[in-house]
């Protein structure tokens, strides 16, 4: 589904200059998930934010599904991202000035779903992340852990093709990052194809494949057999 | 997402509540006073325009130089009456003319049967054309042949109501007497007119038919004085008009002349021209004759005004602008969920309506509010809701509305909607100092406005006092001016009551100067000079100040024949050692000679905008020929209400068909003064506003700063620095910008202040200390504004800043 290839991205200062992707390949097949991972400035997160096209590398290639994005403009890259692609957060980001039930439904306002098919998309979703007495709670009022059942829910209700998920459980406790993967898994399971950056082995450990960055190369590359064989 | 992002809006500004009331509150106040100012532009502008066919009346003009403050040719609206009949003849486009007769003194009695007196004004004398001319919308009675008949009169609906309780009122008649022993004249009433749906320029409540205004004086050396207003049947070319007008004038003067046996060249010298011109009606009362029309008076205000809403939209950008951080993760997580930036600017532009709008619902209450006092403090008739402009107002209010939400709105929402999402959802705010400049450059604006409104509160404020303390050159203090002629009978009657010291007339009396210019030679020189009469007690009463010699008294009984006595204004026009000498006035035919028998010093009877004109002083027995309306009266003890009451008494037994009027000169006094006084105090309201604003934008952005620097005064803490040391550093930025204002404000006042002061004839040197004061003022307050705030980031846990971050 998603193919890069000799992807580049510098970052440029006055002074200096820091090559965050240094000729990147990656190829991730539909229904995968693959995390990266990777010693803090390898430049995971670029790769990651290049894949929501939320960052423009200086060169190479990214192909969706065929379609080659680097060359799309703002617009057509806002519209692109928001029909194909979720996203969640190590920090939620969630807007504090909206409830549980509307931070859910912004990316269907975005997407032009009509009103009626939008509280019925929400609904399915609170009720699938068992989140639905919290429906009309602000941001503040939740746990870090139901927090992110909403950003997931958020990132999962345009039901889009890839999700793209940043240290998910960065901000959790371990039993509320457990659950969160687990819903992750349960996602994926269902055929939607997610990415996650993560600097830790045991949420790793939860994906198909992980893929090893350092100074913005690929370093090595590991099937998680576990996982596949469960796959398979 | 409309019903979202007003979702949006609403909870952020509860969240908010301090800064959502300082910056709706501030748009309302700088919104408040634009709306009152649009007002009164509005109601100014309307002048004459309740009906479509005033637009084809024309006002007749005439320059020359009777009745005038400094005996200088005017444009004025007191015409010859003989220009009405040659307007009518000679120009064909007037379908009809009319002649009014001007407003004279304070008014006329009128008496319905033998009910007691009744003061009114502005029942004005006109021709039997009036009515051709002016479509008043008659309620009873009617338009073409209501002044048909001599002793006819017209009133206006409330004036009838006023006067009979009800406006049928045709046949009924009223007797009008204009002076105190006028016998008074019978009109019968012919019509009653509607009141006009807009102010008028002609200011009439009743219009009499005397028959008089129909014709002419019959001696071609005897003039009088009139308005007159001519009809046209279309639109005309002014320009081409008085062209005409011109040249009609000339030559008709010419022919007068002839016959009044004066040269042409003989009565036009000295720079005096002939003039005779046309102003359409609706341009009158932007143009008076004399002093500034209304757009010049209240150009300060308007400066005030649109500093005043400057200065809240710049608190508006300053606070927006400084709270945005906490709305940049919202920003981030809408562009990472699609959507584009346009539709960020849009949310933030609505966020902005939405509290312009509630602003302006504030500011309508606010302006509801302040009517009533605005409208007496400023002598006129604003409305709001019952303004039949109502809906330009409406019009007028969206249009201050978007461009308001555009100025306050449009910098906030660009730099809201431009953060990049990747590093806000990191939370890495934006930490450069980006946009920075302009909200320092804002500040600055502000109090650059600030201090200079300062300045200008202390520069007022001395002059103000100055030429309140000022020596007025006689004694304005247990002094009254009847608002009569000067009367034997009267006189010693009231002469006769304890208390009273003096009575005298005089044509030059503070709120009341008749000014006549006059040609004198002395030495062989001619001289300009004003010729004021008085009684021989006159200068007396007024208590002025003898420079040399002597002034008048009954002792001498020369005085009311040849001696003059100088103010020291003519004294120094003239020469040196002037007691004694004499001076001519020289006419066609004879030689008149004067003595001077003293010098006083200058005294005022304008305002202080005016010079003393150099003058000379002619004793008369009876108060002569110029009688104007005074008769002073000069108490021995400061408890005269009293006498005054026992003078009313007198009065009354003598003259029971008028009222007595009078003013004490220390209140002609203090209204001379009004004007500056009125522009002062509009000046202490708005600068203090605009100081307040000033500082909350000032108090915003220290927040703001403190905020970005939470983590460096965290860890300056950690390293060892002391609350004071942080509350220092702080400071410092803001004190830059605050002095960098102080030293721009200070040739920017200087100039506004000395322009000013120049329309003062007597005047302060430019004073430093308000300068000074104004600086240290606004350094002082900024300082303490700004610590408020540092001093909260300063004793606050580092280690939660540091975690935090």
């Amino acid at each position: 589904m998603i193919k890069i290839e000799n992807l580049e991205k510098v970052y440029k200062t006055e002074e200096i200059e820091t090559t965050a992707l240094n000729g990147i390949n990656l190829h991730v097949k539909e229904g995968e998930f693959v995390s990266i991972m990777g010693p803090s400035g390898c430049g995971k997160s670029t790769l990651l934010n290049v894949m929501g096209l939320l960052d423009k590398p200086e060169s190479g290639s990214y192909k969706f599904l065929e379609t080659e994005l680097l060359k799309l403009n703002d617009r057509e890259r806002s519209n692109f991202r928001k029909r194909n692609m979720g996203f969640v957060f190590q920090n939620f980001n969630l807007i504090d000035e909206l409830t549980v039930f509307e931070n859910i439904e912004l990316p269907l306002i975005y997407n032009k779903i009509p009103s009626a098919e939008r509280k019925k998309l929400v609904n399915e979703i609170i009720e699938r992340m068992n989140i639905v007495n919290r429906s009309g709670h602000f941001p503040q009022q939740l746990s870090g852990g139901q927090q992110q059942r909403v950003a997931v829910a958020r990132a999962l209700v345009t039901k889009p093709k890839l999700v793209l998920a940043d240290e998910p459980t960065g901000n959790l406790d371990s039993a509320h990052g457990n659950e969160v993967m687990e819903l992750l898994c349960e996602l994926n399971e269902t055929g939607t194809t997610i990415v996650m950056v993560t600097h830790s082995s045991h949420d790793a450990s939860f994906s198909n494949r992980i893929i090893n960055l350092k100074d913005g190369h690929v370093i090595s590359e590991k099937i998680n057999k576990g996982k596949t064989e469960e796959l398979i | 997402m409309f019903k979202l992002n007003l979702k949006i809006a609403f909870r952020n500004l509860f969240k908010n509540k301090v800064y959502a009331a300082i910056n709706i509150g501030g748009l309302a106040i700088g919104l408040t006073a634009f709306i009152l100012l649009l007002l009164f532009i509005n109601h100014e502008s309307d002048y004459d325009k309740w009906d479509p066919e005033l637009s084809k009346i024309y006002q007749i003009r005439e320059k020359h130089d009777f009745f005038t403050p400094d005996n200088k040719q005017y444009w004025q609206e007191a015409v010859e009456s003989r220009i009405g009949a040659l307007t009518r003849e000679k120009i064909p486009q007037f379908k009809h003319v009319t002649k009014v007769d001007r407003i004279w003194g304070n008014g006329f009695s009128v008496k319905i049967a033998n009910a007691d007196p009744i003061m009114v004004t502005d029942f004005r004398d006109a021709d039997s054309a009036f009515f051709k001319v002016f479509p008043y919308q008659f309620v009873q009675g009617d338009q073409l042949t209501a002044l048909n008949e001599p002793n006819t009169m017209v009133l206006k609906k409330k004036m009838a109501v006023r006067l009979f309780g009800t406006d049928k009122v045709v046949g009924k008649e009223v007797k009008v007497v204009m002076w105190r022993n006028d016998k008074g004249r019978s009109f019968k009433i012919t019509g009653v007119v509607q009141e006009p749906s807009t102010p008028e320029s002609v200011d009439i409540n009743a219009i009499m038919h005397t028959g008089d205004r129909d014709k002419d004086p019959e001696s071609i050396s005897n003039s009088n004085y009139c308005s007159v207003y001519g009809l046209a049947g279309n639109i005309l070319d002014t320009t081409a008009m008085n062209k005409t007008l011109q040249r009609i004038y000339v030559d008709y003067k010419k022919s007068s002349f002839t016959q009044r046996k004066i040269t042409y060249d003989d009565y036009y010298k000295n720079g005096k021209v002939p003039g005779l011109k046309l102003v359409p009606l609706q341009e009158t009362h932007a143009n008076p004759p004399f002093v500034n029309g209304w757009l010049q008076k209240i150009k300060p205000v308007i400066a005030l005004s649109i500093f005043l809403l400057l200065v809240s939209v710049i608190n508006f950008v300053n606070l927006a602008t400084a709270q945005s951080v906490q709305r940049a993760k919202e920003v981030g997580v809408k562009k990472v969920l699609g959507s584009y930036r346009k539709q960020l600017v849009n949310q933030f532009l609505f966020e902005s309506a939405i509290q312009s709008l509630l602003a302006l619902f504030i500011s309508i209450v606010l302006v509801e509010l302040c009517l009533p006092s605005f409208n007496a403090h400023f002598d006129v008739t604003l409305s709001f809701w019952h303004s039949n402009q109502l809906i330009g107002i409406a019009l007028q209010l969206i249009g201050v509305f978007v461009v308001v939400t555009l100025l306050a709105g449009l910098y906030p929402a660009v730099v809201l909607s431009n953060y990049n999402p990747v590093s806000v959802l990191k939370g890495n705010y934006e930490r450069g100092f980006k946009g920075l400049a302009l909200r320092n450059g804002l500040v600055v604006v502000q109090f650059i406005i600030a201090v200079t409104f300062m300045i200008s509160i202390g520069v007022m404020h001395l002059q103000t006092s100055y030429v309140a303390n000022k020596d007025l050159g006689f004694d304005r203090s247990k002094l009254i001016n009847i608002q009569t002629n000067y009367e034997d009978d009267f006189a010693n009657r009231i002469k006769k009551i304890p208390g009273v010291q003096y009575v005298a007339t005089t044509t030059q009396v503070m709120g009341n100067t008749f000014n006549v210019p006059e040609e004198i030679t002395y030495n062989n020189q001619v001289y300009n000079v004003n010729t004021v009469t008085v009684s021989m007690d006159a200068l007396s009463a007024l208590g002025v100040q003898v420079v040399s010699g002597r002034i008048f008294s009954s002792e001498y009984g020369q005085d009311t024949v040849n001696t003059v006595v100088l103010n020291q204004a003519a004294a120094n026009l003239m020469g040196k050692n002037l007691v004694g000498k004499q001076y001519d006035i020289i006419s066609e035919k004879e030689k008149y000679t004067f003595q001077i028998v003293g010098i006083i010093k200058d005294y005022h009877n304008e305002g202080f905008d005016k010079t003393v004109i150099p003058t000379v002083y002619k004793a008369n027995d009876l108060g002569g020929t110029s009688n104007t309306n005074n008769l002073l009266i000069r108490f021995n003890t400061s408890n005269y209400q009293d006498i005054v009451k026992k003078i009313e008494a007198e009065w009354k037994r003598l003259y029971p068909d008028f009222p007595m009027q009078y003013v004490t000169v220390e209140d002609a006094f203090q209204k001379e003064l009004e004007s500056s006084r009125r522009l002062m105090q509009m000046v202490v309201l708005f600068s203090i506003i605009s100081v307040i604003l000033s500082l909350l934008g000032l108090f915003a952005l220290a927040t703001f700063l403190a905020k970005r620097k939470t983590k460096e005064i965290a860890i300056r803490k950690i390293l060892g620095a002391s609350d004071f040391q942080i509350i220092n550093m702080l400071n410092r930025s803001f004190l830059i910008l605050v002095l960098f204002a102080n030293i721009t404000s200070w040739p920017i006042a200087y100039i506004l202040t000395r322009k000013w002061l120049e329309g003062f004839a007597y005047r302060i040197d430019m004073p430093f200390l308000p300068f000074l004061a104004a600086t240290v003022l606004s350094v002082v307050v900024a300082v303490f504004t700004i610590t408020l705030q540092a001093r909260k980031a300063a004793i606050s846990n580092p280690v939660d800043s540091l975690k935090y971050e």
